[in-house]
């Protein structure tokens, strides 16, 4: 019986009608359970799954770039680095100066990240940082907890030990550009942190060094924290292949040495085969900045050198070859048949041609010379004089033959071919008509002539080999063609090397020295070359020739040598330009020799058998 | 009848509804194992703090339902006018804590006056109805008295801003009204009403993140990473335990921390996931027995106020528990109430085994006399 001023039915009726309700409410929230749970179930767990499961592109290794011996030229090393997965940050901006607070972000660096950001799926790691030091990796894995979606990982970083020496030929790495993207449907190019070769071998090669990209199936927590792997061996990445350079990283250290400050190439070539021991130009830059990417400083020091690093002067610096086109000039003139070695010409310093004077590098004159001795002492009027006999077509036939004039494919870009001119090239070129005096010019290697190092090289190997034109190898394993005939006169070929011999061997040679090559037993031949890069005034030939020493480093001659050993059995020759590198051929000859003996002195050396691929000779 | 009422405490103890205790602790121990789940089976990150809450609430609770109902009934209004003075001092004095105000920190422990205000606008309401003549009920100056009762502490609270509190409260305050048998001229001119206030309410009255909670619950594609991630995650907690669920400590979804809060508020997607449709129904079947005994418990009452004051306590309990699942489920929006007894949280198993204890001291008190006061 409840207080008699309130109808206890009525209470009771009303707490009867909310239950009932109360209970209807249950039934709705029992029915949604069910339907949750029972009739969407299926669905729910594969959205859990969802949840749980993601692809990650795994990165191969890129393969490495071996020298001959199997030292390695470029290796991959930890890099600490940190990413960020766009999707998965809550506060980019807090995200960001969070980040900024632990390794100090340039507002460039934002700027950039913002713009990857931007520029790819929400779901593509982005780089922040890489190459950190592993305290400020360390402080940052402390961090992370709170950021979600930034990622510190280790990864792969490539690494050029040599720094520079090698730089022009193995190129760098770098990040895939929008033109790469476009061409390449490869999906490693699309993550940020995958380098693709940009220059030199690293670019040719790349298809060999890439390798192919895996996937590991990850289980990740809402944060996207990876909790879990699930790797399947299937899935695995493939790492990439070594590339084997004929390079002998040894010989090429010990040239750049040799030429310390000075600018230049250099290249020496096996004579029997065409491989390429050195291929070097001075100087150079680290590659490794490249890599990490080139701060403005960086980039202005290397811009604004008068030496001009980044320039492959070895593959595509035309020089004129100077005397060193001699040799040339020699072979047309004897397969031409119109001129006696043993004939004399009297030099009186210089020869008149129309109303020209053409000036022998000696003021006074060598007085009677025979070829020989026009070879030996360098005489620019008995070549100006036989030049006019041949004419100039046999002599830029003769020089194509010897590898002037042509482009070589070494398997890397920027090779040049130089020029061998002559009349028809003249007439299209420049659409007027060869003269006398271009003949004269040419004959001293001067005027149009332009070569590379790499080509002077190639013309001491092939007169040194005598039977076959080779071709300079730089790619180990690529196939090695069959060298076609050289087709030179033999005796021909004999009488040349001989002088070319005693240009080292007898006093009176433009690159004489008692000691030679200072390996008892073993002599070489070789030709000096002055390559003039300017004009000489009459006035100032009326009155006195400036030395080198008094001139600015822009206006000093090249310094050219191109020479090769043993003289009896050829093994190696050298092609070697010093630009600007003083009085005579000096210069190249010291640097030559040093290099010509060290190279015999290591050719104990085998290649590395063939099939050995990956892991072998490390 | 005499007798009954000089009876000592040993004997009034036997007395106490000893079934009702063990539910209420058994839904604890549900909660003791289930945050022991959540939080990787680490027993210090909760479970344990839970335990000893649940323990020194329940001695709590027994001693509240010992003393005599007269003691709460005197109570009532000044432990209602108490809790005003502590929202007004919220209002001014409050602690901030995740951007809402609504402790008040007094030194060794910090309060939250609405909570207090859950209990004290049921002891209010009840001691209302109890106090005034049944033909003032359905008349202007009985319900203005029930109104000002309800809406003084639920402008307080808005304030804060806490919009669950606010519509716990009135939502019980109004099932008293409901049940104290006004006639259903006032109660249909009352729902009128409402359908013309609520969008008004829900244009001026709401804070602009608890205006977004309401709307992206109605379309859950406008913020698919915020406030409906939330409903997203836990839906696919639940429905990824199916029948039987991913068994204990194995709910993936839990491991991997999809679900946010699933230690207090989204506790359910634990029970959900790891014991699929089976465990959830027999919680809440539990829970059912809980809600079915406090009714039965009221309707042995004798006095408007034990039966007003069991049933809004009642009231105030279930839609905590209908709040929350319906929020788990994705059914209403995401305000924040707690499963009672099982989430983590201290205030709330303060209050609601205190609601407990004066549900237990009105049934235990049942035939006691109360004091009759006309208004």
């Amino acid at each position: 019986m409840i207080r008699n001023n309130i109808d206890e039915n009525v209470v009771n009726r009303r707490t009867a009608l909310m239950a009932l309700g109360g209970l209807g409410v249950y039934g709705v929230l029992a029915s949604r359970l069910y339907y949750l749970q029972v009739t969407k179930a299926e669905d729910y767990r594969a959205l859990s799954d969802d949840n749980r499961f993601n692809f990650n592109i795994t990165l191969p290794s890129r393969g490495r770039i071996l020298d001959r011996s199997g030292e390695v030229l470029a290796v991959n090393r930890q890099d600490y680095r940190v990413v960020l997965i766009p999707e998965r940050v809550k506060d980019l901006d807090g995200t960001l100066s969070r980040i900024s607070d632990i390794i100090g972000l340039s507002e460039g660096q934002e700027k950039r990240i913002r713009k990857d950001i931007k520029d790819n799926a929400r779901f593509v790691p982005i780089l922040v940082e890489n190459h950190l030091d592993w305290e400020t990796f360390a402080a940052l894995n402390l961090k992370t907890p709170d950021l979600p979606g930034v990622i510190p990982e280790v990864g792969e970083g490539r690494y050029y030990p040599n720094k520079g020496i090698f730089a022009h030929t193995l190129g760098f790495v770098g990040r895939a550009g929008p033109s790469d993207v476009s061409d390449d449907k490869d999906p490693l190019l699309r993550q940020p942190t995958f380098r693709i070769g940009k220059t030199g071998i690293e670019a040719a090669q790349d298809a060999v060094l890439r390798g192919s990209s895996g996937r590991l199936k990850v289980e990740v927590n809402a944060v996207g924290r990876i909790v879990r792997e699930w790797p399947d061996p299937k899935d695995r990445a493939k790492d990439g292949e070594n590339v084997w350079l004929t390079l002998d990283a040894e010989l090429q250290r010990y040239a750049a040495k040799q030429f310390g400050a000075d600018s230049g190439g250099l290249a020496v070539i096996d004579v029997l085969t065409g491989e390429l021991r050195t291929l070097l130009s001075m100087p150079s830059f680290d590659g490794n900045l490249f890599v990490s990417g080139l701060t403005q400083a960086d980039m202005n020091a290397l811009n604004n050198d008068e030496k001009r690093p980044q320039y492959n002067k070895v593959l595509s610096g035309g020089y004129p070859p100077a005397s060193t086109f001699k040799m040339t000039v020699m072979l047309a003139a004897l397969e031409a048949g119109l001129i006696n070695p043993a004939d004399k010409i009297f030099c009186v310093g210089k020869l008149r041609l129309g109303n020209r004077n053409f000036h022998c590098w000696k003021r006074k004159g060598h007085g009677s010379v025979d070829m020989r001795e026009a070879l030996k002492s360098s005489c620019d009027v008995y070549f100006y004089d036989i030049a006019q006999t041949v004419g100039m077509d046999k002599i830029a036939q003769m020089g194509r033959r010897l590898g002037l004039g042509q482009r070589f494919d070494v398997g890397i870009s920027g090779v040049r071919a130089g020029i061998m001119p002559d009349e028809a090239w003249k007439q299209a070129k420049l659409g007027a008509a060869w003269r006398g005096g271009d003949t004269l010019n040419a004959s001293i290697g001067q005027g149009f002539v332009l070569a590379t190092p790499l080509q002077l090289a190639v013309m001491a190997g092939r007169i040194a080999n005598g039977r076959q034109a080779i071709t300079p190898q730089l790619v180990i394993g690529e196939d090695l063609k069959e060298a076609p005939p050289l087709e030179i006169n033999p005796d021909h070929l004999a009488f040349v090397t001989e002088a070319m011999w005693s240009v080292c061997h007898e006093p009176g040679g433009t690159a004489f020295t008692p000691e030679g090559l200072g390996i008892e037993g073993v002599e070489m031949a070789g030709k000096t070359g002055t390559g003039q890069v300017r004009g000489i005034s009459s006035t100032e030939r009326a009155n006195r020739i400036r030395k080198n020493e008094e001139l600015p480093w822009k206006l000093r001659d090249h310094s050219i040598f191109v020479g090769y050993a043993p003289y009896d059995k050829p093994r190696f020759a050298v092609g070697c330009l010093v630009e600007h590198g003083g009085s005579g051929a000096k210069r190249a000859a010291e640097i030559t020799r040093a290099v010509l003996a060290l190279a015999l002195e290591r050719d104990g050396m085998s290649r590395p058998p063939a099939e050995v691929t990956s892991e072998a000779g490390i | 009848m005499i007798a009954l009422r000089r009876r000592g405490a040993l004997s009034k103890l036997y007395d106490i509804n000893w079934l009702l205790v063990s539910l209420v602790m058994l839904v604890g121990f549900i909660g003791v194992a289930m945050i022991y789940a959540a939080t990787d089976g680490v027993w210090s990150r909760g479970a344990q703090q839970h335990f000893i809450r649940l323990s020194v609430a329940g001695i709590m609770m027994i001693v509240i339902a010992l003393i005599d109902l007269k003691v709460w009934y005197k109570l009532a209004y000044f432990a209602y006018f108490g809790a005003l003075l502590l929202l007004l001092g919220v209002e001014f004095f409050g602690v901030s804590v995740n951007g809402s105000q609504r402790w008040l920190d007094a030194g060794v422990m910090r309060l939250q006056p609405s909570e207090v205000m859950k209990l004290a606008v049921v002891m209010a309401l009840a001691r209302y109805y109890h106090d005034i003549a049944v033909w003032r009920i359905s008349r202007p100056s009985g319900l203005l008295g029930a109104l000002l009762i309800i809406i003084a502490p639920m402008v307080l609270i808005i304030r804060q801003p806490d919009l669950g509190t606010t519509l716990l409260v009135a939502a019980t305050g109004f099932g008293l009204v409901f049940l104290s048998g006004v006639n259903w001229r006032v109660i249909s001119g009352a729902f009128v009403a409402s359908l013309i206030s609520v969008p008004l309410f829900f244009r001026f009255g709401l804070q602009e993140y608890q205006r977004s909670r309401i709307l992206t619950f109605l379309d859950p594609s406008r913020d698919p990473t915020g406030a409906s991630y939330h409903i997203t995650q836990s839906k696919i907690a639940l429905g990824s335990g199916g029948v039987s669920g991913k068994g204990f400590m194995n709910g993936t979804q839990r491991q991997l921390e999809y679900v946010p809060e699933n230690r207090t508020d989204f506790i359910f997607t634990v029970i959900g996931e790891e014991f699929g449709l089976i465990g959830s129904l027999i919680t809440m079947g539990i829970y059912l027995l809980v809600i079915g005994l406090c009714i039965w418990l009221s309707v042995q009452c004798k006095h408007i106020f034990s039966r007003l004051l069991i049933m809004g306590l009642t009231i105030t309990f279930t839609l905590y528990i209908f709040i929350n699942l319906g929020m788990v489920m994705g059914l209403v929006p995401v305000v924040g109430v707690p499963l009672p007894l099982i989430s983590y949280g201290g205030t709330v198993i303060m209050t609601v085994m205190t609601g407990f204890g004066l549900i237990l001291s009105a049934h235990l008190h049942r035939k006691n006399d109360l004091p009759k006061s006309y208004l």
